[in-house]
């Protein structure tokens, strides 16, 4: 049986080599917040983090995932306080919110790597990802304050660190 | 105006032997209508003519949790009924909380007399309702309160969840008086009828951007979906469905692969006595990708049917016909003579719109979990329309609608395709024949093939203009498959002012606009073909969606047509005569507020840049919210239509969350431009051809322009957002292109090169 490691936890499932990621997280591991839009990369609902990267989980079989470290929505941050989901509240973007889990992944990926980003990144690294709510602007708009609100925290890191 | 429907379904009739009642139940204080049980036993004698509402009952701890009847798809109409509640209970927000009704004919609404949610009527609908039931209960609270102190109940006065004696500085939390056991109160109908509600000077809570409370939910993964329902037991059904998009039958199916395929149980081929699919097969086996394997194994043998020759283009050349017979269809609108005064008319313009099929694609693609517990059938799936789809399962079921139990989830998106019941089926058929939960999930593929997609339409429009250039005849005739009469309840259709029968109004919403035009005819009438071969759907805005793109079309051309600014020819048109008094006066306010927010008519702009105006009274002439749009467009050489901003004003009389508007309204607009420019399916061979997002096309990030919103909330009651600014955003960019580079494209979605075709004309 394969193992997968899963939001920090090594978890055994029973599933072909060849099943989409997708489905064993949301039936096997009864992890649902990672969603089914397309079955074919083009709407990014069932993005998940593989060892960081932002990957579309109904495109990436079990054997792929397996040895690395894959992480859903249920396990961005422990109590839901990732800034990116803080700045989702704060913004008021989810409108029926079925692609918000895929939305605040393929956001996460980008701000884990460039905390500044510009307007443009941003388009460019979300563009694969609807949503049929037509949220965007909000979208734009609660990742700019979510990266402006780690620019602080770890300003603020960084000074208690050389004080 | 439609006429909308009570009593749906038998059984609403029983709400009226049902009194509102508040009282104490072991688990808190109840607010609702008495059905059984404990309920029943504190219910007042019957009173007549009562009209039903929703629950709410407030827990010992003082939580507050309204049960929403409406279907939330993202509009957040649970936590709008809160905040309506909450307002006349005098609760703090933190204490509020929402769930989603079962089907239970309690819950349906108070105006329509079932539970079904479009229409963008649920705020209108249900604010009155909702009201009174918050003030039922805080009136309940303060006289118990009242005789806890042992002070007058006039003197209590009612906040944040608080009852307090500002002379004997007394109080008690709504906890408090839950847990003493004395509020109980039961209100007849008149009593309801007669409470004195709040002023609007008086509220603290509509008016208010408070959190909407299902986001939370939807940010950490939470928040369950129809897709996300796993039942002990529960094995998975993938769908085969035919290449043709109706009247296909399955001749044989060969299971001997599928047999190979690890976990298959069975392939079930749907027996859909309710009509609503014809050819479907499911494949049933332990996991969802086990099911679509065994789906993709299966050898399926179809009779095509009557329709699996027609296209597109054979859809269009009937509407074609159908129009150029004198006697089709039944009007909708007779006023004055047009084809008088075309006779006399100085000036007479006429033209062609259409628009071409276009599929709902909510994220979460349809589903439905199906389970025989007993003698009941449980479904779960996020619906729009419980009482019908509730009776289309027991349809497949065979068995009594009564016995079929509805629990509703938050829905992926609902945009009107929720409305439909076509995922009931395979997961009752399926679940009836492994004698198991079945969860039944379509594929994209499958979604996007059996939508039931808004309609193609062709219209026709004829308009005289005098030789002062006043706009004396217009007639309008609309051609579509009939979406609403498909469902089969006749209450939901609309008599025909010629009494040639009942039409579906829902096909030409719209067209009774506001403007004073002394001839006015409008004509609607059904294609039977296009009705057959591709069962039509309520799509978010449903028909204002393709009537004021050709309405507003055409009155821009008129104003070409006599060398006025076609904003200001509105404004002239809405004088607010006759029967649009009121109505016109709003809208041409609105009008006038997007012009200045836009700055129409103050800057010069550059070469191949324009801006158009379209201003709309959708949803319905009773419900309108009276809503505005200016487009400001580039259009490249090649024919590219860029949208550089849109700039939308609403009236919507009273606003109870405004950021919550304005999220609908961006949404709304953003949607109108989506199927302005960007959403197109076709017909071939009798099927859809477009199966995923490659090929049908939705509007993304990279081609949002900027939006403005203005929102008009000037104290008359509250109206709907979720579609009213879908509609007027396609004639503003067309209008705009026009302005631009002088291209008039009449026909929906506006590509590049018919945009450049009409430049060289």
């Amino acid at each position: 049986m394969p193992n997968l490691n899963i939001n920090g936890r090594n978890m055994s499932v029973e599933a072909a080599s060849d099943t989409p990621l997708l489905w064993v997280i949301r039936e096997q591991l009864q992890m649902t917040g990672t969603k089914f839009g397309c079955g074919a990369g083009l709407c990014g609902a069932c993005t998940v983090h593989l060892n960081g990267e932002a990957v579309r989980s109904c495109q990436t079989s079990l054997a792929d995932a397996v040895g690395k470290k894959i992480t859903t929505i249920e396990g961005l941050s422990a109590k839901g306080e990732h800034p990116l989901q803080k700045a989702w509240v704060a913004e008021q973007v989810p409108q029926c919110g079925y692609c918000q889990s895929g939305q605040i992944m393929q956001a996460a990926a980008l701000l884990s790597k460039n905390t500044n980003p510009t307007k443009e990144e941003v388009v460019a690294h979300m563009d694969g990802n609807l949503c049929r709510c037509m949220t965007y602007s909000r979208i734009q708009k609660a990742i700019m304050r979510a990266a402006s609100d780690m620019r602080t925290a770890s300003a603020t890191g960084s000074e208690r660190r050389a004080t | 105006m439609n006429k909308h429907v009570k009593n749906l379904a038998p059984e609403t009739t029983d709400l009226s032997r049902r009194s509102f009642l508040v009282g104490t139940a072991a688990t808190g204080l109840v607010l609702g209508y008495a059905g059984s049980g404990i309920d029943q036993a504190l219910a007042a004698p019957a009173p007549a003519n009562f009209e039903p509402s929703v629950w709410y009952a407030i827990a010992p701890d003082g939580l507050v949790t309204v049960t929403c009847g409406k279907a939330d798809m993202g509009q957040h109409v649970a936590s709008t009924m809160a905040q309506i509640v909450a307002e006349e209970l005098g609760a703090n927000w933190k204490d509020m909380r929402v769930q989603l009704a079962s089907n239970d004919p309690k819950f349906n609404d108070p105006v329509l007399g079932a539970q079904i949610t479009g229409g963008s009527w649920s705020t209108m609908m249900n604010f009155d309702a909702m009201s009174r039931a918050g003030a039922a209960g805080r009136i309940a609270l303060t006289e118990a309160a009242a005789a806890s102190m042992g002070v007058p109940a006039g003197e209590l006065v009612v906040r944040d969840s608080k009852i307090s004696h500002p002379k004997s500085k007394k109080s008690m939390s709504f906890a408090e008086v839950v847990k003493s056991g004395k509020a109980t109160k039961t209100f007849t109908a008149d009593d309801l009828k007669a409470i004195k509600l709040k002023s609007p000077d008086q509220y603290t809570m509509i008016g208010v951007s408070v959190p909407q409370l299902d986001i939370p939910l939807k940010v950490n993964g939470t928040a369950k979906y129809g897709i996300d329902v796993m039942l002990p037991g529960m094995v998975y059904g993938a769908l085969v469905t035919p290449p043709v998009r109706y009247g296909a039958t399955v001749k044989s199916v060969d299971d001997s692969a599928a047999k190979k395929v690890p976990g298959f149980i069975k392939a079930v081929t749907l027996d859909d006595k309710t009509t609503t699919t014809t050819g479907w097969v499911v494949a049933v086996a332990n996991t969802y990708a086990n099911a679509k394997k065994a789906a993709a194994a299966l050898k399926i043998d179809y009779d095509g049917g009557p329709n699996a020759k027609l296209s597109s283009e054979s859809l269009l050349t009937e509407a074609k016909r159908l129009q150029g017979l004198s006697d089709s269809g039944q009007f909708f609108v007779k006023d004055g003579d047009p084809n008088a005064a075309f006779g006399t008319a100085a000036k007479v313009l006429e033209a062609e719109y259409t628009t071409n099929i276009n599929i709902h694609a909510p994220m979460e693609p349809m589903n439905a979990t199906a389970e025989f517990k007993g003698d009941i059938l449980h479904i779960y799936s996020g619906n729009q329309f419980a009482t019908r789809s509730g009776a289309i399962a027991a349809g497949a079921a065979g068995i009594d609608p009564k016995f079929v139990v509805m629990h509703q989830m938050w829905l992926g998106g609902g945009f009107g395709r929720r409305l439909d019941a076509d995922m009931m089926v395979p997961a009752v058929q399926a679940a009836k024949a492994v004698g198991k939960p079945v969860k039944v999930i379509y594929t994209r593929e499958n979604d996007m093939t059996m939508d039931f997609s808004r309609p193609l339409t062709y219209q026709k429009v004829k308009a005289g203009v005098d030789g002062d250039g006043k706009l004396v005849a217009l007639s309008h005739d609309v051609v579509s498959a009939w979406p609403t009469q498909r469902w089969g309840i006749p209450d939901f259709l609309s008599p025909s002012v010629d009494k040639k029968g009942p039409l579906d109004a829902f096909t030409v919403n719209g067209s009774d606009f506001f403007y004073t035009v002394p001839n006015h005819y409008v004509r609607a009438i059904k294609n039977e073909m296009a009705h057959n071969a591709t069962p039509s759907g309520q799509l978010r805005s449903v028909a204002p969606g393709w009537t004021f793109w050709a309405v507003e079309s055409m009155v821009d051309e008129i104003a070409h047509a006599t060398g006025k600014d076609p904003a200001l020819l509105r404004v002239e048109l809405l004088d607010g005569k006759g029967k649009n008094d009121g109505g016109a006066q709003r809208l041409r306010n609105t009008l006038l507020a997007a012009m200045g927010l836009a700055g129409y008519g103050t800057k010069k702009l550059p070469k191949g840049e324009g801006m158009g105006v379209a201003c709309v009274s959708s949803q319905e002439r009773a419900t309108a919210s009276w809503t505005a749009c200016v487009a400001h467009v580039a259009v490249a050489p090649s024919g590219e239509v860029t949208v550089k901003k849109l700039t939308v004003a609403t009236d919507v009389g009273t606003q109870v969350n405004p950021d919550g508007i304005r999220a609908q309204v961006e949404g709304a607009a953003l949607w109108g431009m989506s199927l302005a420019l960007f959403e197109k399916a076709t017909l071939k061979d009798g099927g859809i051809e477009q199966t995923n997002f490659d090929s049908y096309t939705p509007l993304r990030m990279s081609q949002l322009p900027e939006v403005a919103v203005n929102v008009i909330a000037n104290g008359e009651k509250a109206t709907g957002v979720g579609e009213p600014a879908v509609t007027v955003v396609a004639p503003a960019i067309g209008n705009a292109v026009f302005n631009a580079v002088g291209a008039r494209v009449r026909g929906l979605p506006i590509t590049a090169e018919a945009v450049k075709a009409a430049m060289k004309a």
